[in-house]
């Protein structure tokens, strides 16, 4: 049964040996790395697995509770908009689908005035890939428009191949946020709408 | 040299090896009620050594709490067993027509081993959610996160900086990889529970205090601990408190972090006097080169119940690169391969509007299939071998 020395073979065995021990250690050692890369602009028609694993996380009860206590908001929707129930932190939804395409409608309200109008409007122009804008150009991007007797701003940005309709109302302390984004001719149909739709918005006021 | 082969090629070893696997997977199965498949997985078979503690929950845990026992691991065991296995071939085996059978049932075993050991390394599980109507260009897996600074300034391409929470969780300070930054974890929770001030009132509650920069300047939060949730379905709420650096080490502030943090909040930045960064923690993601896009998800129950019949994806992939575009049916037992990915149908949400894909990549996923097929064919040989002595002899 044992065969002679068989020095050739035992070399080879050995290295093999040494290999295989190189890679048990070699895993042993894996570590991820810290690195960097690209990827092209995000958008939002990418669903979350956070998302829909949604019952299971733990939704901030911060933010969640600020909005659940946040002021009563009433509207009147237009005939053309889908109106669905308030998701997560959302006070209103609605969408708008017809031929010449698909657009979301949010209203949501945040605590305290999240960045400034300029990061506001700087980060939805990044949704829809335009560059963001400074501080001097943006009175070119706002009109000043009264929503529920406060002051607040209107805003139309247009992107390529999607565009958004907002409103950014400071309102006692918190901001609150309608927006409209969906593809380009779709917002262009839906700016009048959107503007009678941001005037019918009564928000409870319980400061006067 | 000649002793070492000889114990290292000797069959005591290979059953004393085998024993100990034996043990390994009892104890592993019994700590599996507590951490769950896939952390039991990575300490008792993706390890050298392991230390299995009396469960607490156990008959008499309070009072057997000492009782602790070293076990060897699954990659010292494999690793063992491999060497045992080249060694006795080495010494022991001579490779003759009578022995063909036998070298192919080992070759077999080698490859199996060597395949689980690849699997083990290169492997990686992730999973794509994707809308209908909508496309998905990456992956993610909740059981890892990452801390994530995104340069958004160009207007077509996001600049990702990715540092895997494992660097954090050592408090050292790392470079943010391509940029002047720097970051240190100041307190890093694999799993925690952020609540807003005025409802928390334990005493641990003097974390709120640490963060200055980011969400916290527009909600007062704090953070308290939470034990892993090792349970199947778990997301465990990876969280940290981050002081970032810039380039002559001055800090810019300290931020709070979490993946429950995520998509649904205005995103926390960092400003530097030269860019602005985003800043996340979140689960880990694996961006494709490629897009998928998911145009129909069809859920077929049996008429008049509520007990599935099939699910499936109707998608179409779109490949940035090769300028290729595929459509594909994904359903059970029928998934997608394409670029060394595999899609299968794992789950869905949103009342049957968003399909859960799970991605696998497993380079080396034939060799099990070749070791099993070359045992099987070493078996017959030496089997059949020895049955056709028999009826020789039995004709004499």
């Amino acid at each position: 049964m044992f065969s002679e020395k068989q020095p050739y073979i035992l070399t080879n065995i050995s290295l093999i040996g040494l290999l295989v021990i190189g890679l048990v250690l070699l895993s042993a050692c894996e570590q991820q790395a810290a690195e960097s890369y690209t990827i092209p602009k995000e958008r939002s028609t990418v669903a979350k697995t956070s998302q829909s694993e949604e019952p299971k996380m733990q939704v901030l009860p911060g933010m969640q509770s600020f909005a659940d206590s946040a002021s009563g908001i009433s509207y009147q929707t237009p005939d053309s908009w889908t109106e669905f129930p308030p998701s997560s932190i959302r006070k209103a939804n609605f969408k708008i689908d017809n031929a010449s395409g698909t657009a979301e409608v949010s209203v949501t309200v945040f605590p305290g005035d999240v960045g400034g109008t300029l990061a506001n409007i700087n980060r939805w122009r990044q949704q829809i890939s335009l560059s963001p804008i400074d501080q001097a150009s943006l009175k070119e991007n706002i009109t000043p428009i009264i929503i529920s007797n406060h002051h607040g701003y209107f805003t139309k940005l247009e992107g390529n191949t999607e565009s958004i309709l907002g409103g950014i109302l400071p309102f006692h302390g918190s901001t609150w946020f309608i927006k409209m984004q969906g593809d380009i001719l779709v917002i262009e149909e839906e700016v009048d709408t959107f503007k009678s739709f941001l005037s019918s918005i009564r928000i409870d006021d319980n400061h006067h | 040299m000649h002793t070492l082969l000889k114990f290292f090629s000797s069959l005591r070893l290979t059953v004393v090896l085998l024993t100990l696997s034996l043990v390994l997977i009892f104890f592993g199965t019994l700590d599996q009620v507590e951490y769950g498949i896939w952390e039991t997985q990575k300490r008792y078979f993706e390890s050298f050594l392991v230390v299995w503690s009396y469960p607490l929950q156990a008959p008499a845990g309070a009072s057997l709490q000492w009782l602790k026992i070293p076990l060897p691991g699954g990659y010292l065991l494999g690793g063992f067993l491999l060497i045992n296995l080249l060694a006795a071939h080495a010494t022991r085996f001579k490779l003759t027509w009578k022995k063909s059978g036998l070298f192919c049932i080992h070759f077999g075993l080698i490859l199996l081993l060597i395949s689980e050991l690849l699997t083990d390394i290169v492997s990686e599980e992730s999973q794509m959610a994707i809308d209908e109507g909508g496309q998905a260009n990456y992956s993610e897996t909740v059981l890892e996160n990452e801390l994530v600074f995104i340069d958004c300034s160009q207007s077509d391409l996001d600049t990702v900086h990715t540092i895997p929470t494992t660097l954090l969780e050592k408090g050292k300070r790392i470079a943010i990889p391509d940029s002047d930054l720097s970051v240190r974890a100041i307190q890093y929770y694999p799993n925690a529970k952020i609540a807003r001030a005025p409802e928390a009132s334990e005493a641990s509650a003097l974390n709120r205090t640490i963060a200055n920069r980011g969400i916290v300047e527009r909600i007062d939060l704090q953070v308290f601990e939470q034990p892993m949730d090792y349970s199947q379905d778990a997301i465990n709420t990876a969280t940290a408190f981050i002081e970032i650096f810039d380039a002559s080490d001055t800090s810019l502030g300290i931020w709070l972090v979490s993946n429950v943090i995520d998509e649904r909040f205005p995103p926390q930045t960092i400003q530097t006097k030269s860019k602005s960064l985003e800043i996340a923690l979140r689960f880990k993601r694996t961006y494709h080169p490629f897009t998928v896009e998911l145009l129909d998800f069809t859920h077929e129950k049996y008429p008049g119940t509520e007990i599935p019949y099939n699910f499936s994806s109707e998608v179409f992939v779109n490949d940035l690169n090769q300028n290729k575009k595929q459509k594909a049916l994904i359903y059970m037992n029928h998934p997608l391969r394409y670029g060394g990915l595999t899609f299968y149908q794992a789950s869905f949400a949103n009342e049957d509007t968003t399909s859960i894909l799970q991605v696998v990549k497993n380079p080396g996923w034939l060799l099990p299939y070749i070791s099993v097929l070359l045992m099987g064919l070493g078996m017959c040989f030496q089997f059949g071998m020895h049955f056709i002595k028999f009826l020789r002899k039995a004709k004499h």
